[in-house]
């Protein structure tokens, strides 16, 4: 469905008395919001269950499935690469949205000049040295951290199933990942391992605390963007040709 | 001493019975994991002509050899000897000097493009190789010389196999694998430190037994002795799973013998049969002695230290435990953000304190205008 930006006009909030003219702009697909929850529970149990795989509890020399089944390192195991498993069936999901929806194509436009620019003043944001930045979609930044986000998975994804499907060496899938270890070995496989699931987890902090920051700090509907898919701005965007059709018109989802 | 041309030839000779050989043959059969069905192939293999096989000894410190001699099945070790026709050997032959070396020379010659080269040790590159001489050659060239002729290159242990302890960081002769220097033929590798006396065996007993290398994996090692984890493979495994380890080796864990993947162990990392095979004779394993196994069969595992703690440090990087130093960039990041939001507060409200006083100066002008504007009319 298409329409003129002006039919967006969905609320108007106070602010110093004034009434300001807000509009709502939907950006992300459905199977993007499905596959960001995915996401975020997983890598939560991945990361948790991953550390507890690598420096297995140990009460002490007791026998720790007597405290519970789910305290057993088979378990814990098993949950791992369930979680695993679901995170790569669910890029699937990432995929088909990137397919359908132009909102969805979040990479940074690396060719750009103008691009490169922009980052430049977001990060001068950032770095508390200018008041504000120009009002983005999906600012610069944003786009750069998605980016690095699917590589650090991907890196996951295939050091992770290298390690997963060497229990049958001579299988199809340790064919397809086991090529990793030619290089230097096994031991160098968990330790990358390691580093991307630490650089993922400092990332998911700092994404949080962007979220929440850009939530207080500009009122856009950061936060909740994540459930409805659309974002909530007051002027017009300026990277708003990322979710507008050939005709310049805005795509409403 | 006498020559045999086969195995049933040297049965004959030595006046045992038919019954005797087939039952020989049977074991072997076993112990290449072949079915029962395959024993007819086995017999007949083991009535062709042995492999001549040369045994060459590069930067090492044969202890394979040590593991080889000490081999006990498929067969006992004199028929061991006989099931190939080991020609050279510099460690095991009583004879030496110029002789010797004429007798290479004259085995090469007559079996060219034939024979079978068992390699042990790397290959030391700097220097032009001359931090290995052997007769007066470089193992290097010696190497290259022999390789030429061989139909196969078998490399025993971890040295020739990936490098070997030699070629630890930072590597100061600048040894290398077999596989780095000879490129046309086919290796077959049996790493280890060193391998399995069964294993190394084995190898040579299936190319006996059917004129071929054995199936290799990706890692040009033979299927059947590296296709399974030690993990996998292990007594212990069960006790991995239940989350019971030893702490230290001196705890009740240890004592107990629980899993010792706390301790640094392997395992999860390591191919090889010592979980299913097991050591002189099936008697014990690093693992079932208290020791956790250090992945001698592993690439580049002499840089994998140390060897008592569950994830490497990298030699040159110098990482350290990784989730210690990840717990620590949390905290500084905590800290960071803290500090940023802080900031980010105080900014907020000085910019819209700046919009709001810049928005009353917009009105109180527009509405300066506006006066004058009606005071000219």
């Amino acid at each position: 469905m298409e329409g003129k930006k002006s039919e967006f006009i969905a609320t108007s909030v106070p602010n110093d008395g004034q009434k300001r003219k807000l509009t709502r702009y939907y950006l992300f697909s459905p199977f993007l919001r499905i596959y960001h929850w995915i996401m975020a529970i997983t890598i939560t149990i991945l990361f948790g269950t991953g550390l507890v795989i690598t420096t297995p509890m140990s009460l002490s020399g007791e026998f720790v499935s007597y405290n519970g089944w789910f305290l057993s390192l088979g378990f814990i195991r098993y949950l791992h690469f369930l979680c695993a498993f679901i995170l790569t069936a669910a890029l699937g999901l990432r995929i088909y949205g990137y397919i359908i929806n132009k909102g969805d194509r979040l990479l940074p436009h690396m060719f750009n000049t103008k691009f490169w620019d922009d980052l430049a003043e977001v990060m001068m944001h950032y770095c508390l040295i200018k008041y504000s930045h120009k009002e983005f979609l999906r600012n610069p930044m944003a786009r750069l951290s998605y980016l690095a986000i699917y590589v650090l998975i991907i890196i996951e994804v295939f050091t992770g199933y290298a390690m997963y499907f060497q229990m049958e060496p001579n299988s199809f899938m340790a064919t397809l990942f086991g090529w990793q270890i030619l290089f230097d070995g096994e031991m160098l496989l968990h330790v990358i391992h390691h580093l991307a699931a630490w650089a993922i987890f400092l990332l998911a902090a700092v994404h949080i605390y962007m979220v929440i920051r850009a939530d207080f700090m500009e009122r856009e509907g950061e936060a909740s963007s994540m459930f409805s898919g659309t974002k909530v701005l007051a002027e017009v965007p300026d990277d708003i040709e990322d979710i507008t059709d050939k005709h310049g018109r805005v795509i409403k989802g | 001493m006498e020559r045999y041309t086969s195995i049933w030839d040297m049965y004959q000779k030595k006046g045992m019975s038919r019954r005797s050989f087939i039952k020989t043959c049977t074991a072997m059969t076993a112990m290449l994991g072949l079915s029962p069905s395959m024993l007819s192939d086995v017999v007949e293999a083991a009535e062709k002509r042995l492999p001549v096989v040369i045994w060459l000894h590069g930067m090492e410190c044969t202890g394979c050899t040590e593991s080889f001699i000490r081999s006990a099945s498929p067969l006992p070790t004199d028929v061991l000897i006989n099931m190939i026709s080991l020609e050279y050997d510099d460690t095991l032959a009583a004879a030496q000097g110029e002789p010797f070396e004429n007798h290479l020379n004259e085995v090469v010659k007559a079996n060219y493009g034939n024979y079978f080269l068992a390699v042990e040790g790397a290959v030391p590159t700097s220097a032009d190789g001359g931090y290995c001489m052997i007769g007066g050659e470089n193992f290097l060239d010696r190497l290259k010389t022999l390789a030429a002729g061989a139909k196969a290159i078998i490399t025993y242990g971890s040295c020739s196999s990936w490098g070997g302890i030699q070629a630890a960081r930072p590597n100061p002769t600048q040894s290398v694998e077999i596989d780095d220097i000879i490129n046309n033929k086919p290796i077959i590798k049996v790493p280890g430190c060193p391998p399995i006396p069964e294993v190394m065996t084995g190898v040579l007993a299936y190319y006996t037994m059917f004129g071929s290398i054995p199936p290799l994996d990706s890692r040009d090692c033979p299927t059947q002795f590296f296709g399974n984890r030690i993990h996998d493979t292990c007594y212990r495994r069960a006790f991995f799973n239940a989350g019971m380890f030893a702490n230290s080796f001196d705890d009740e864990g240890a004592k107990a013998g629980w899993c010792l993947y706390k301790l640094g162990c392997r395992g999860p990392e390591t191919y090889s049969s010592c979980g299913s095979l097991r050591w002189w004779q099936g008697m014990s394993y690093p693992v079932q002695s208290g020791y956790p196994c250090i992945g001698c069969t592993a690439k580049n595992f002499w840089d994998n230290g140390p060897l008592y703690s569950r994830l490497p440090v990298y030699a040159g990087i110098q990482l350290g435990n990784i989730d210690k130093m990840g717990a620590f960039a949390t905290g500084a990041m905590a800290v960071g953000i803290t500090a940023h939001m802080a900031t980010s507060t105080i900014q907020k409200k000085k910019r819209d304190a700046k919009e709001r006083r810049e928005r009353k100066e917009a009105v109180a002008k527009q509405a300066a205008d506006n006066v004058s504007q009606e005071e000219k009319k």
